[in-house]
């Protein structure tokens, strides 16, 4: 092709063609929205869309994208169980558990939102789902009514999720009524009952617990990832005979004989900084703490980390994305491959 | 259910045969432990799988596919959990159960060890419980976390650390931070004498899975649409991608430059660029990597020098891979490995960081890309204090060091106590060994 022997070279210059503009880029992350909108630029801005509405574009694609690499089979593959070749064992009898599971067709997401669910009706209605809950009957101590005035005690589900949530709640809650009724049907509820018993159980511990648990949600956030070590280190570099405290039980004390004496061991540069070992019951405590729930366990970034915009790269060709498509947000390394790009945002967005 | 006396049973001795399984998303690791002998463990294709001509093949009948385009698979375990049970019980009855079956073993004669994902959903637990008693009727069970039973390994000896023949090994080992990277996800685990500590776990939502669609969208953007190839296309990520330990300077040497001034390393490839050879379903059934040869992909595809489907490969091979590290290059909106260690360390005594960190251990068969533990070593080092030791290692086999962990676990005196009989499951429910199971191996203090 023939490039008119224009090379063009990435620049912090904002070039208009007709059209379609370079715009550099020093934008956040779509994303990372939350940042007030730079005024200025968003006023430079004369193409017929908002840089707002690229950025929309570009998140919904972002989302629809995310969906897509989540997904085990690129089409639903309904493939059934094949017929067995004989040799298959004697077939016995399923139970109803075992008949329910089998014709079970939840998909983990279904799953997820059914658990959400019964620990939100955990939170708002305790008696109905304790009512739900017959395996897990020993007595508890009700949670103080304080313990609720935080306004988002779960991790934050998706919207889809929590209205999914709200739906499965009431299910639940009819169910939890139904079920005084149904005291006759013991066998066919076990199977539901032990699963939700094992999902309250978990609610009541969050709400009974709730200082700890709120540690533990916040924790991703609250902590530094590098700042503590120094400092503590530091202090404890005066505790360093304790560093392994001979009457700790859990992990036992370094027993070897200690290293030959050195020149250097009074210099106070060459000391090592060993920070204290954890008490056993520090230990103790966490060793024997519950798991957390599936979502608690989901890495979420902490406040350190969103503040370094993602890196962002080009569309078409996997390099640097230095310019932006104004039409779509979508990014591209140089105008080779935003003429590429151009072809799909025309028969994706229109002219 | 039969059998309701409420004395605390006698207890007739454990079966002497374990069978010791880590059932994956992508394959089950599963094999025998006895008092005198522990088997090598069959890795099976986790799934059920059909391919062109509407042939199907379930778990390891998956051998005997040799055209793998346009294969499709359905999978009983989703996100790390067995969530499928119709398709997870027929894997499991033609492997060990059917008079035919591999491994078979009868149930009421043997103890199931099974390696689970941490923070599974309670409901899913209770399927699984509800499965091996009341459909395979196993005589007695054991469901422990996954990553907690590689402390079971002979950790120190992944390590090569230098010790005299009189050293006792230290099974389970006292502390490790574990980091498994398989189909579903990456987690972190910071474990202290067996004991996964359950506060600091933390997971990473980014697995085989989706670096092989990632890859495959790359691909279709830029070569072919392959999205009905995923058994191709996650050949091609085993064997071609890598992890870079340059980011920028890699990314550099692969772009082709402005127009008309193709870039020198462009042209010669750099020795990132390199040429896939696409199966053919005739006579190759595999993909080979080769050098990359300027000019051939362009000329394979023209059809001027053979019927060979050749892509060239360039940055693919290393932005893959990078998402474990920066998951948000796609968007994904999670710390990095790198950050997620330090989330993990975050929540626990700072006494107990330079032990975890002198022990780390990856597992899982993302860890086999190259360059994964030097990346991951360099990432942790920027992050700790510079006074850390951190020590990072892989064991010969990630992919069955949780199933050697699990199997060392079956001999040790622990199993004991987490093990629950069929007696014990009909007497107390199953909600009782959900929560016994939950609750963990606990601390005699
Ligand atoms: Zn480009
Ligand atoms: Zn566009």
């Amino acid at each position: 092709m023939n490039n008119f022997g224009v090379v063009e070279l990435a620049s912090a210059k904002t070039t208009h063609a007709p059209g379609w503009a370079y715009v550099p880029d020093t934008r956040p992350a779509p994303g990372s929205a939350a940042l007030p909108s730079n005024r200025k630029r968003a006023a430079r801005n004369h193409a017929g869309l908002s840089l707002s509405d690229a950025s929309a574009r570009q998140d919904a694609k972002i989302r629809k994208d995310l969906e897509v690499l989540d997904r085990d089979t690129h089409k639903d593959a309904n493939i059934a169980i094949p017929p067995r070749t004989g040799g298959s064992r004697a077939q016995n009898k399923h139970t109803t558990n075992v008949r329910k599971i089998l014709q079970s067709q939840k998909t983990f997401a279904n799953h997820l939102d059914d658990y959400q669910a019964l620990v939100a009706l955990a939170e708002t209605n305790p008696a109905a789902a304790a009512a739900l809950n017959p395996a897990n009957a020993q007595p508890k101590p009700a949670p103080p009514p304080t313990a609720r005035n935080s306004p988002a005690p779960q991790p934050t589900p998706s919207t889809t999720t929590s209205k999914r949530s709200a739906a499965a709640a009431k299910r639940a809650a009819a169910a939890a009524a139904k079920e005084e009724k149904e005291r006759k049907e013991r066998e066919a509820r076990e199977a539901e009952e032990a699963a939700e018993a094992a999902a309250a159980a978990e609610a009541e511990r969050k709400s009974t617990a709730a200082p700890d648990d709120n540690n533990n949600n916040s924790s991703d956030n609250n902590c530094p990832p590098t700042a503590p070590p120094d400092v503590e280190m530091a202090d404890a570099s005066s505790l360093l005979p304790q560093a392994y405290p001979a009457d700790g039980t859990i992990l036992a004390a370094y027993a070897k004989p200690p290293p030959a004496p050195h020149a250097g061991d009074a210099d106070p540069l060459l000391v090592s900084h060993v920070p204290a070992f954890p008490t056993d019951d520090e230990l103790h405590a966490l060793m024997t703490a519950p798991p957390l729930s599936y979502l608690e366990a989901r890495a979420r970034w902490g406040d350190d980390e969103q503040r370094y915009p993602a890196r962002a790269f080009c569309e078409v060709c996997g390099h640097w994305g230095k310019v932006r498509c104004v039409k779509c947000g979508a990014r591209a390394c140089a105008l080779d491959c935003l003429e590429a790009h151009r072809e799909e945002c025309v028969t994706r967005y229109g002219l | 259910m039969a059998g309701g006396r409420k004395s605390k049973p006698a207890g007739p001795a454990p079966p002497s045969r374990t069978l010791v399984l880590d059932n994956g998303a992508s394959t089950i690791k599963a094999g025998f432990v006895t008092d005198t002998a522990t088997d090598a463990p069959r890795v099976v294709p986790n799934c059920i799988a059909r391919d062109r001509h509407r042939k199907t093949f379930v778990g390891s009948e998956l051998e005997k596919c040799k055209d793998f385009g346009e294969i499709a698979f359905r999978r009983p375990v989703e996100k790390g959990f067995i969530v499928n049970w119709e398709a997870q019980k027929e894997i499991w009855d033609r492997e060990f159960f059917d008079d035919k079956a591999p491994q078979r073993c009868d149930p009421s004669e043997t103890r199931l060890v099974l390696a689970e994902q941490s923070n599974s959903l309670p409901a899913l637990q209770l399927h699984c419980d509800q499965m091996v008693f009341e459909e395979f009727g196993f005589a007695s069970y054991c469901r422990g976390n996954g990553p907690a039973f590689n402390a079971y390994n002979d950790v120190q000896a992944i390590f090569q650390t230098p010790r005299t023949p009189d050293t006792t090994i230290d099974i389970p080992a006292e502390v490790m931070l574990l980091i498994d990277s398989g189909y579903s996800h990456t987690t972190v685990t910071p474990i202290v004498q067996g004991r996964p500590l359950h506060p600091a776990i933390r997971r990473l939502d980014v697995g085989g899975k989706l670096m092989t669609n990632y890859l495959t969208r790359l691909l279709s953007v830029r070569h072919f649409d392959m999205r009905n190839d995923p058994y191709i296309v996650n050949e091609m990520k085993e064997t071609a991608c890598y992890i870079s330990l340059d980011f920028k300077g890699d990314l550099e040497k692969t772009w082709k430059g402005t127009r008309g001034q193709r870039s020198q390393d462009y042209l010669t490839g750099a020795g990132i660029a390199k040429d896939y050879v696409l199966p053919d379903s005739h006579t190759r059934f595999h993909g080979v990597i080769r050098d990359y040869e300027p000019g051939v992909s362009a000329k394979a595809r023209k059809g001027a020098v053979s019927t060979e489907d050749i892509l060239t490969l360039r940055n693919e091979r290393f932005v893959v891979p990078e998402l474990l590290f920066n998951p948000s290059d796609i968007g994904i909106r999670q710390p990095g490995l790198g950050d997620l260690v330090m989330q993990s360390l975050s929540v626990l005594p700072v006494g107990l960081w330079p032990g975890l960190l002198a022990n780390i251990v990856v597992v899982g068969g993302n860890s086999l890309f190259e360059n994964f533990i030097q990346r991951l070593q360099t990432e942790i080092l920027e992050r700790v204090p510079d006074s850390c030791i951190v020590r990072v290692a892989r064991p010969e086999d990630p992919v069955t060091s949780t199933w050697l962990g699990a199997a060392s676990f079956a001999k040790h005196q622990h199993v004991e106590k987490l093990a629950v009989t069929k007696q014990e499951y009909e007497e107390n429910g199953a909600g009782w060994i959900v929560r016994k199971f939950s609750a963990g191996l606990g601390v005699e203090s």
